[in-house]
This record gives structure tokens, C-alpha cells and sequence, in this order.
């Protein structure tokens, strides 16, 4: 089993790489190389189907990251073999079609091929892990390469604004579905969704937290199966080369999110968010799809947004399902896979051969393609649910389903069905007009002059499709077997036999209107020949996503020039707030919790306070604020050394007399280094000052600025001082100091003994400051264009001068 | 509690702040003086309120003394202050030989008009 894995899920994996080099040596027929991969995982997924005894389950599991939990751990049950048939199935239909579609006209064959081969290893490893990073790793992957496939053609402007659409939605969505799946993991205990699946998740005290994960991991489903709010981006990825559309966008990668909700349905399906947020949110996005899809004059265009009307049905279908699980979820999603894969096709059959994509200009086909006509009937016919054709075994469940769960979900139910209604009258409309407007009717002159015919090769796989929805159509027992083999336990209700007639039933009649209604409607548009139809700019959701990125560039570019100035001092004022902010804010907080400063402050006045310390304090804060005051800088100088002198009595009166020697010493030799410093300054610098005045609005921030440091410090001085200290380092010294340093001065033996490295450490930077000072002086004087050029000097040997150059 | 000693190193350090915002280079050589020794006064404070108490000198008197450790501390402190700030006043002559200007308002005013043209 762990060979028929391998060869399904890493032999692609390692192939696709391989696919770009080769791709340079065969050309474009690299791409029957690349068939190889689909076809092997097809055989290998159907003898794995045999082997895990369904509808038993399997794990198989490598280790990868054991101590995180991080496994490569993969769970073979129903859904998971389902997914990935479905998945390599189409990739066998869609590799044969791109061996066909993408001729000679096409560049890059190899790295095509490479992406699509990735791309579907990338879904299998998706639906088949276990491990629910490994799943998240996937997932992403997927979005990558997706990323690549879409903007494969990127010299196309819409290629690249599609494809980056689609990474920044799918990726967006695509972390919030982690953050949903480390919640679980959190409160579950395990990345692994066999255990989560056996085992529950707890219910009880968490149930907030497994809401928020469900929220998280439903948003990440969203983004990819685009529902409303995201459900732009699919349309726009349809820039993509056809064959990537029909796989991506009809059969594949927009599942994912459809398969996330069949796998999350057990965990979280009696959460009481679970089918109010699925069901509105998808019916609504059904209905929103089904109006752009027939206000849309692209082909491809009507395609993508009937696929997102399709998924939004799907999802919502889990959100309504009851308790003991769902029925009939594979059989729309197949049906699904039968016509909108087969119309993807058709469409880039119709686009390769003429070269048209508006379907106002096409017509009058059936004639040269009478096949592919064919084909399209049929699957048109499926999407509008005609008698006959899976489509119409799938929108008899749904409406019986809908039907049933109008009781058990109240207004919600009825909300269901308006929209199943609604979307269903719609898709016969648009169904028709596909159909008819491009193969019936007279042949425009544009595509008889375009017109080359198509090799028959290309059209096998919609053809193939058709059909299949047909013979299923009228056989329904056939499917009976494997969808029961493939049901899985807590997502499924054991269904009853599907047959094709049900008698005279209230769906029948149902179903009969829906075709007139969309009949007449579709009988309206040709009528008006459909010149209303064009999608209103307030629904333009893909031009306001553009318009908000657009917005964010702008938005840093202005930020970036706020916050970077081009001269350093503007810094020092945003690191101040900053620190006022934080340090003063934290403070502030922890003050109004304690209410503690009133306490300090009643202490600090009770107490006899030092009246010599005080006037001291007041001196020297005369002094420090003359300096600010003065004008002139031997004034403020002055006052300044009148200010370090009085520091120096202060610090007698903390009983510090080593202190107070030091601070005389160095209090004399920066007032003579400063005076000799100012004294080499002419009386032009000094008088220069005076004239320029910075704005008032900048000067009360100074202001502000240093009020606000002075009291943050001031405040943070009493804080600490209010907290008695438990006991004192400081304490161990003076009893220790004679007997191991052998003096009694503990300043000086602190300093020498005890300390000794720390000064060692200060000797070391007056050196180094002694050094960078020599090297300042010694330096020669440079011209200011010498110091404009830099370190470097000029360019080219030093004849040439930019300055002379410019006057 | 050391109120008096708490407000001036408000002081110390309002002062200190103002004068570092300004423009002239001057200006912010006298606000890094006032800065250090504003610094040294809040270590100072966290040896606690010396009333009663005596100078850190063993075997003089039987009283209780003042934590030695945060002097110690900011005599390393002054020293290291000190030669920052012969540091500053050096590479202010050379910035005033180099530019010809105490002014960073003037200093970078110039260089704009240098990028951008």
C-alpha cells in the first residue's frame, strides 16, 4: 500500500521538477510524459480503493517532525479516495486535453507541464492527509502553484492581476485556516484528524475556542471555493490557459474548500454558528453567481461564475445537513465534474478554433462541430437539469433535501429553498443561452474567417464527459454501488437507491417550472438579445480588491516617507513619544491598579523631609534651568558648572565623599575642555542661533516632550523608592571589606577588588574614547564636496568633478 | 522617602530633554552634561534616604551606613560620562572645521538641497 501511495502521491511530486529540463530537449511533447502521472495515479488510487476495505479506513503514516506532532500521516477512507479519484480522474481528461490544446503557439511547454504536475500532487497530498499541517502544507501548496498555472501567460496584464488575485486570497484565507488548526490542536491534542474524528473534540469549557477555530478554518474554505466575499477572484483566474480552468476552476482546486467542509461536518456540524454561517453565506454567494453568470458575456466568464453559484450550493448543503449525516454530497459534486469540466473544455475548443471568448459574436457551430455540439447540449442540458442527465437525478435530491430541511431549520430552510429556486430558474437561462448563442443560430462573418478546425483528439475528453453524464443520467443504479463503498461514518446517512423516477412527486413539479420559468427568461433575453446584461460597477468586487491594493502601496509609500526623515534629530522626538507612551502608559496602569501613589505621597509629606537637601535641590535646579534660559553659551556654560559643583554638595550630603571628589575633578575638566571648544567657535556661529527659531508647534513639543520625561522619571523615582528593599547586596560589603580587600574605604575596595573588571571595563572605554578623539583631530580638513562624495572619494581618478560639471 | 531628590531629577531630566531636542549642536553637548549627571542622581537615590546614616567607611561608628554599592557604581558612571562627553566636544570641533556650521538645522538643510537637485 505504502508503494501504490507513492506512486500516486511522491511519484509526481518528483516529476514535476524534472518536467521543466525536459521540457527544453521534447518541446511541446513533453506533455505525453507528463500524462504518465495521472494515469499511474488513477490505476494506483483504484487498487488502494480495493485494498482499504471500504467503506473501512486506513492510515498510513511516515515520521516526519514526531516531537511537534508534525507527521506524514495520511487517512485513506471514502471521502479522502472520493476527492483524489475525482482529482486524478479529471487530470487524465485534462493532461490528453492540454496535449491537444496547447500547440505551437504556446511557449514553455516543460514548465507548464512541471506546474500541473505539482499542482496535482499537491491537491491528491491535500484531500489524502491525515495530519492537519500536513494538510495546511498542501493547501498552500496548492495556492502556489495555482499562482503559477494562472499567470502562466504573464506577459498579459490580466494573467498577472488574475494570478496575483488568486495568491493573495487563497493565502490570506489560507493562514487563518493554520490559525483555526492550531486552535484545534490546542484544545483537541492532536494534529491528526483520525484521532480528532474518533475521538470528538471536548466539549464543555472550550467550546468558545473551538468556535473561533471553526470560524477561522470555514473562512480558509470560503477563500478557496470563492464564496461571497471572496468570490472574485475566480473569475479573474480564468485568464488562465483553458485546460488549467477546467481543472482548476471546475473539477479541482475550488473543491478544496467544499471537501474542508465534508471533513469538518462531523467535528463541528451541532455547533449552533455551523448552519446559519454555511447557509447564508453560500446560499447567498449561489445566488450572486448565477445573476454575474447571466449578466456575463465571456464564456469563460459565465463558466467561472456558475461555478462559484456551484460551490456556494455545495457548501451550504453541508450547512443544512442534519445531525446523522448527508446523502447525496458526491453525487452533485460528480455531476458537477461532469458538465462544468465538459463545458470548460468545449469552451476552449470553441476559443482555440476561432479565437472569440464573447459569445455575442459566436454562433452558427453545430454545422463544423457537430460532435462537440453534441456534447455541449448534453452538458448544458446537465447544468439546467434536464430529465435524463445526472443534473437532473442531482436537482431532484437537492430539492427533495431542501424540501426536508425547511422543518427542522425554520426561516433558514425557507431562505434555502428561495435561493435554490431562484439560482436554479437563472442557471436554466444561462444553461440555454450557452448553449444555443455559440453553436446555433447563423454563423457570423468573424468566425467564418477564423474559423480552423479542431483536431478530434480535442474533443474526446467532453465529449467523454457528456457522455458519462448521460449513461449515469439514465442508469442511477450504476452509481448506487461505489458511492456507497465510498460513504464515510459521521458524514454520511446511509442513502436510499437513486432511480430516475420517483413518480409524480412534489420535486417533479418543482422541477417542470423551474425549466419553464428559466425557459421563459432565457425566451427574454434573445428577445432583447440580452443587452441588458452587463455586471453593475457596484458589484465589482475584483475592482474594489484592486482598488485596496492599490491603496495599501500608496498607504506605506506615504507611511514610509512620514516615518523616515532625512535627517537624523526628527528621530529623536518619535522615540520619545514612543517610550512616553509605553514605559508612561505601563506606569500609569500599574499606578491607577494599585492607588498606591496617594500612600506615597501622604508618607513623603508626613516625614521630615532634609531641609538642607532640599535648598540644595532648589539651587541646583536654579542653576540647570538658567542654563536653559540663557542665551549666550558661556552664560549657559557657567550656570551649568554652577549646577555640577552644587551636584557635587549634594553627593556630601548622601554621604559620598568619594563621589563628591570625583565630580569636582571632572566638573573643572569639562568646563576647560568646553570653554576651549566655544573658544574656537567665531562669534558669527554663536549669533547664527539667534536669528533661526524652530516653529512654535515644535517648540511646544519640545516642551511637552521634556515635561512629560521629567515626570515619568520623577514618578518612577518614587515608585521605586516606596518599595522597601528585602535586603541589600550592598549590605555584604562593609562587613566584608576588611577582611578580604584589606581597606576600609568600601567605595574604593568595591572599585579595586571586589569590582576590579568593571573598571577595568571604564578604563577600556576612556581609551577608546581617547582614541576616536586623537582620531578626530588628527584627521585633515576635508573640502565639503570631499565630504559629499564620502569615504570613497571620487570616481575616476579624481579628474573628473561633478560640481565643475554642473555650473 | 527622598521627595526633594525625586523632583530634582524631574528637573534634571526635563531640562536635559529640552536641551537634547534642539537644533544647535552646543545645545545637546549641555543637555548630555545635564543628562549624565541626572542619571547618576537616580542611582544615587537607590541607595535609599541617607538621613541617620553614615558614610560608608568601616570601622569608624558602630551606626548604620549607605549602600556603598550604587557609588561605587556611579563613580564608573561620572568617569564614563566624562569621556563621552570629551568625545562630543571633540567631534563637535570637527564637524565645526569640516561644515563650518553648529547647527543641524543648517548641517542637514544643506544636504537636501543637495539630493534633491
Amino acid at each position: 500500500m505504502t508503494l501504490a501511495l507513492f506512486i500516486a502521491l511522491g511519484l509526481p511530486l518528483l516529476l514535476g521538477p524534472l518536467l521543466g529540463p525536459l521540457g527544453r530537449v521534447f518541446g511541446r511533447r513533453v506533455g505525453w510524459v507528463a500524462f504518465g502521472a495521472p494515469v499511474l495515479a488513477t490505476a494506483a488510487l483504484l487498487w488502494l480503493a480495493r485494498e482499504v476495505g471500504l467503506p473501512g479506513s486506513r492510515v498510513i503514516e511516515f515520521p516526519w517532525i514526531p516531537s511537534l506532532g508534525i507527521n506524514l500521516s495520511f487517512l485513506l477512507d471514502g471521502l479522502s479516495l472520493f476527492f483524489a479519484l475525482v482529482v486524478s480522474g479529471m487530470g487524465v481528461l485534462v493532461f490528453w486535453y492540454a496535449n491537444f490544446y496547447l500547440d505551437d503557439h504556446y511557449e514553455h511547454h516543460g514548465r507548464f507541464y512541471a506546474y500541473l504536475t505539482l499542482f496535482m500532487a499537491a491537491m491528491l497530498g491535500t484531500v489524502l492527509a491525515n495530519n492537519l499541517m500536513l494538510l495546511f502544507v498542501f493547501w498552500e501548496l496548492t495556492g502556489i502553484t495555482s499562482f503559477l498555472l494562472i499567470g502562466f501567460l504573464h506577459e498579459e496584464e490580466s494573467s498577472r492581476v488574475g494570478a496575483r488575485q488568486a495568491l493573495l486570497i487563497t493565502g490570506f484565507t489560507g493562514l487563518l485556516l493554520l490559525a483555526g488548526v492550531l486552535m484545534v490542536r490546542q484544545v483537541g491534542g492532536s494534529f491528526d484528524l483520525s484521532v480528532l474524528l474518533r475521538e470528538g473534540l471536548p466539549v464543555g469549557e472550550h467550546r468558545g475556542w473551538l468556535t473561533a477555530a471553526m470560524l477561522l478554518m470555514l473562512l480558509g474554505a470560503f477563500g478557496k471555493s470563492a464564496q461571497f466575499p471572496f468570490h472574485f477572484w475566480l473569475p479573474n483566474a480564468m485568464a488562465a490557459p483553458t485546460p488549467v480552468s477546467a481543472y482548476l476552476h471546475s473539477a479541482t482546486m475550488v473543491k478544496l474548500g467544499v471537501f474542508l467542509c465534508a471533513r469538518l461536518f462531523p467535528l463541528f456540524n451541532e455547533y449552533e454558528l455551523w448552519a446559519p454561517l454555511l447557509s447564508w453565506v453560500a446560499f447567498g454567494t449561489m445566488v450572486l453567481g448565477a445573476v454575474l453568470a447571466l449578466q456575463s458575456h465571456d464564456l469563460k466568464a459565465i463558466l467561472a461564475f456558475s461555478t462559484v453559484s456551484q460551490l456556494g450550493y455545495l457548501i451550504g448543503y453541508y450547512g443544512l445537513g442534519p445531525a446523522r449525516g448527508v446523502e447525496y454530497d458526491y453525487l452533485h459534486i460528480l455531476n458537477h465534474v461532469f458538465y462544468k469540466g465538459g463545458l470548460f473544455m468545449i469552451a476552449g475548443v470553441v476559443i482555440h478554433s476561432t479565437g472569440i471568448q464573447d459569445i455575442r459574436q459566436l454562433g452558427g457551430l453545430w454545422r463544423r462541430l457537430p460532435w462537440l455540439g453534441a456534447a455541449c447540449a448534453v452538458a448544458a442540458a446537465t447544468m439546467a437539469g434536464v430529465i435524463g442527465t445526472t443534473g437532473f437525478l442531482s436537482k431532484e435530491m437537492m430539492l427533495k433535501e431542501i424540501f426536508e430541511a425547511m422543518r427542522p431549520h425554520g426561516t433558514l430552510g425557507a431562505y434555502a429553498a428561495g435561493c435554490v429556486l431562484v439560482t436554479s430558474v437563472v442557471k436554466v437561462a444561462f444553461a440555454a443561452r450557452f448553449f444555443t448563442n455559440v453553436f446555433l443560430g447563423p454563423e457570423p462573418p468573424a468566425v467564418k474567417e477564423h474559423f480552423h478546425a479542431p483536431p478530434l483528439a480535442l474533443q474526446l475528453p467532453a465529449v467523454l464527459l457528456a457522455t458519462a453524464a448521460v449513461v449515469f443520467g439514465l442508469a442511477p443504479m450504476l452509481l448506487d454501488p461505489p458511492l456507497h463503498a465510498l460513504s464515510v461514518a459521521g458524514l454520511h446517512h446511509p442513502s436510499d437507491h437513486l432511480a430516475l423516477w420517483h413518480g409524480v412527486t412534489l420535486e417533479l413539479a418543482v422541477s417542470t417550472g423551474v425549466l419553464l420559468a428559466g425557459a421563459g427568461l432565457y425566451v427574454w433575453g434573445q428577445r432583447t438579445q440580452w443587452r441588458w446584461a452587463r455586471i453593475s460597477p457596484a458589484l465589482r468586487f475584483d475592482a474594489f480588491f484592486e482598488a485596496g491594493v492599490r491603496m495599501f502601496s500608496k498607504f506605506t509609500k506615504w507611511l514610509t516617507r512620514v516615518l523616515q526623515a532625512d535627517r537624523p534629530v526628527s528621530y529623536l522626538p518619535l522615540i520619545l513619544v514612543f517610550t512616553l507612551v509605553v514605559v508612561g502608559g505601563w506606569t500609569a496602569r500599574a499606578l491607577a491598579m494599585e492607588w498606591r501613589v496617594f500612600d506615597w505621597l501622604a508618607t513623603a509629606t508626613g516625614e521630615n523631609g532634609d531641609w538642607l537637601r532640599a535648598f540644595a535641590a532648589a539651587l541646583i535646579s536654579l542653576a540647570v534651568v538658567g542654563a536653559v534660559l540663557l542665551k549666550q553659551w558661556t552664560t549657559q556654560l557657567i550656570s551649568l558648572s554652577i549646577a555640577g559643583f552644587l551636584t557635587t554638595f549634594y553627593f556630601v550630603l548622601y554621604r559620598a565623599p568619594d563621589l563628591a571628589l570625583t565630580q569636582i575633578l571632572v566638573e573643572v575638566v569639562t568646563l576647560i575642555l568646553v570653554l576651549v571648544l566655544l573658544g574656537r567657535f567665531p562669534r558669527s556661529a554663536e549669533r547664527g542661533e539667534h536669528t533661526w527659531r524652530p516653529p512654535p508647534l515644535r517648540r511646544a513639543l519640545n516642551l511637552s516632550l521634556a515635561v512629560g520625561v521629567g515626570g515619568l522619571m520623577t514618578t518612577l523615582v518614587l515608585w521605586m523608592n516606596a518599595r522597601p528593599a528585602a535586603g541589600r547586596i550592598g549590605d555584604w560589603f562593609p562587613a566584608h571589606t576588611e577582611a578580604l580587600a584589606e581597606g576600609t574605604n568600601t567605595v574604593n575596595t568595591i572599585l579595586v577588588d571586589f569590582r576590579g573588571f568593571d573598571t577595568l571595563g571604564e578604563i577600556t572605554v576612556l581609551l577608546i574614547a581617547t582614541l576616536g578623539a586623537l582620531g578626530l583631530l588628527m584627521r585633515y580638513k576635508r573640502t565639503p564636496e570631499e565630504y559629499r562624495q564620502g569615504p570613497l572619494g571620487p570616481a575616476g581618478m579624481g579628474l573628473h568633478h561633478p560640481e565643475e560639471g554642473k555650473q | 522617602m527622598q521627595i526633594e531628590t525625586a523632583l530634582l531629577i524631574g528637573v534634571l531630566f526635563a531640562c536635559a530633554t529640552y536641551l537634547i531636542l534642539q537644533n544647535s549642536f552646543v545645545k545637546i553637548l549641555f543637555g548630555f552634561i545635564v543628562l549624565s549627571n541626572a542619571a547618576n542622581l537616580v542611582l544615587l537615590s537607590m541607595s535609599g534616604a541617607p538621613d541617620g546614616r553614615e558614610a560608608p567607611i568601616a570601622g569608624q561608628g558602630a551606626g548604620p551606613m549607605v549602600d556603598p554599592l550604587p557609588q561605587a557604581l556611579i563613580l564608573t558612571a561620572i568617569v564614563i560620562g566624562f569621556g563621552v562627553t570629551a568625545y562630543l566636544v571633540v567631534l563637535l570641533y570637527r564637524l565645526f572645521l569640516d561644515q563650518k556650521t553648529t547647527n543641524a538645522a543648517e548641517l542637514y538643510a544643506d544636504q537636501d538641497t543637495s539630493e534633491h537637485t
